[in-house]
């Protein structure tokens, strides 16, 4: 091996670096930008791998399973009430959105029905968790863009939705509350007068954000003719709830398929918008929470007297059977397909939750727009990370 | 109608919230100092009445997480008549819930079917070692003061007030 002499060092060196200068000029290498696990803009534990092209994003891989429980497994070795407390954790926003459909496909394996009043109030719980979810979701979707003050209104807000479902079911986010022929206990005194005026805050709430937000040319900017996701492909990735009503297409399960809550009996509409942008995935939520607050308003005017809770046997065991049963969640399609074999824990119950779909598109509709972006698509989309991983 | 440019608009918003906080108060509230009363419903702390406990085990069974502990004992009684048999009576040596695991969810107060377990809205009882979050049976009797009695229900409702055993 010849000895290098200084002068040959520098002159290799000096090649490299320019070398290095040409490749510079040439052509950008390109970056790979892990967002998450921990950060801000993804409410939990979500990794998004982002490779980018300069400012602009050429892929992005969504890692999921960092908030992985197990519930699926877990509710092979619980009891039937058992269940419902833990299944209670899976979306903690609208927590009481996610024990409707097991108990509702527990109900029809047993062949009991709820009572008509346990079945309004039921609706009134699920339109009232609608509010709490959702109301956090536009409130975020301001601070994602920079504007603090909606996320303040609408805690603020929100906690007197959190107090009414608390004075009826003692939990503020966990209401354990659903049971299989019923409900756990009735309403408490002057709930109904006190409901309706948390509903009249909700609005003004509304109205609040709406005048901020919309029309203000920073969220405009930022929101219209972002993220669009048409019609076909929102389809063909599943997407559920707001998310595909924003891309114009009329679907709702609670009108469509509505089995065992009071929505049949009941004057409302399901909101769309054409576009499909960022924009109109929170005018379609925001439209939502009002058309929560008049649900709500009818079914506290007409709540049916009567029992809550039907006959059924004390100690419950699930005919053999199969049963799946889908809602309208507050995050989109929430289903339940439950296995029994007539023992007193289920066999196999499969989940599944709208945030999985919703966020199975971020690879797809990631591709080609500018890092900026990449949150407000995210929050847009708006996915609980309980609700992702169960 | 002209459009209100954004700035503006938030300026407006910061006045009026600013004009509220002066006159009407924050909204928040300054926890040690100040507290929110829970409602009657809440389910803060649960709480034992050891006369009505007959050792049957169904609380410590159906908790989804195991986290009550009971150990008791037989004794005879004497007899309620003259020339009887002695009775056999069930003794609580040992009820201890653990609040580190508790997950709140109330299915013990609900199957207990000797009314001897309660919910309290009561919630400041943390604790600097999760080991003291373990309370035995005289602690959850203490608790027992706290528990509010059962509201009325909406009109329309047929379910039938209970009674809190004082």
């Amino acid at each position: 091996m010849t000895a290098l002499t200084d002068s040959q060092k520098l002159a290799y060196v000096a090649s490299q670096a320019a070398d290095a200068r040409v490749n510079v000029e040439l052509e950008t290498e390109g970056m790979t930008l892990n967002i998450g696990p921990q950060h801000p803009a993804t409410h939990g534990t979500l990794r998004i791998i982002v490779r980018l092209d300069g400012e602009l994003v050429a892929g992005a891989d969504p890692v999921m399973g960092y908030m992985h429980r197990g519930y699926e497994k877990l509710t092979e070795v619980r009891s039937y009430p058992q269940i419902t407390t833990l299944i209670n954790r899976i979306d903690w926003l609208g927590s009481f959105a996610n024990e409707v459909p097991f108990i509702l496909a527990a109900e029809q394996l047993m062949e009991i029905e709820a009572p008509v009043r346990a079945r309004w109030i039921r609706t009134i719980l699920h339109e009232m968790s609608r509010i709490a979810n959702v109301t956090l979701f536009l409130g975020d979707m301001g601070v994602q863009l920079g504007a603090l003050t909606p996320v303040f209104f609408a805690f603020r807000d929100r906690e007197h939705v959190l107090n009414q479902i608390e004075a009826v079911t003692g939990g503020r986010f966990h209401p354990n509350f659903d049971r299989i022929g019923g409900l756990k206990d009735d309403l408490p005194k002057g709930w109904i007068a006190d409901t309706k005026q948390t509903m009249e805050r909700v609005r003004t709430f509304c109205d609040e954000v709406e005048d901020l937000l919309m029309g203000n040319e920073i969220f405009e900017a930022r929101t219209r003719g972002i993220g669009i996701i048409p019609p076909d492909v929102g389809l063909q990735f599943g997407l559920s709830g707001a998310n595909i009503r924003a891309s114009g297409i009329d679907w709702d399960l609670r009108r469509d398929n509505n089995i065992g809550l009071a929505y049949d009996e009941l004057d409302w509409k399901v909101w769309t918008h054409p576009d499909g942008d960022s924009f109109a995935r929170y005018w379609v939520r925001l439209q939502e929470t009002r058309e929560a607050t008049k649900i709500i308003d009818q079914l506290c005017d007409g709540l049916p007297s009567g029992p809550v809770m039907a006959k059924v046997p004390r100690i419950i065991k699930v005919p053999a059977g199969e049963a799946h049963v889908c809602t309208e969640n507050p995050l989109g399609e929430m289903a339940y397909y439950l296995v029994s074999q007539g023992d007193l824990v289920p066999f196999r119950v499969k989940i599944k939750s709208a945030s999985f779909n919703n966020l199975s598109i971020t690879p797809w509709l990631l591709k080609g727009v500018y890092v900026p972006d990449v949150i407000t698509i995210l929050a847009s989309l708006y996915f609980i990370l309980g609700d992702l991983d169960r | 109608m002209p459009k209100i440019p954004g700035l503006i608009k938030g300026l407006a918003v910061t006045a009026r919230t600013l004009a509220r906080t002066v006159t009407k108060g924050a909204v928040t509230v300054q926890y040690p100092h100040e507290k929110e009363e829970p409602v009657t419903r809440a389910r803060g702390v649960i709480a034992l009445k050891e006369d009505n406990c007959t050792v049957c085990m169904l609380c410590a069974r159906e908790c989804p997480d195991w986290c009550i502990y009971i150990e008791g004992h037989k004794y005879l009684a004497p007899p309620r008549r003259e020339g009887g048999k002695p009775r056999q009576k069930n003794a609580l040596d040992r009820f201890d819930i653990d609040y580190s695991l508790c997950m709140y969810c109330g299915i013990c107060v609900e199957v207990c079917p000797f009314e001897a377990l309660f919910w309290s809205p009561e919630y400041e009882y943390s604790e600097p070692r999760i080991a003291d979050l373990l309370h035995d049976k005289e602690r959850l009797g203490e608790w027992m003061e706290t528990v509010p009695d059962f509201e009325p229900y909406e009109a329309g409702s047929e379910a039938k007030p209970k009674k809190v055993p004082r």
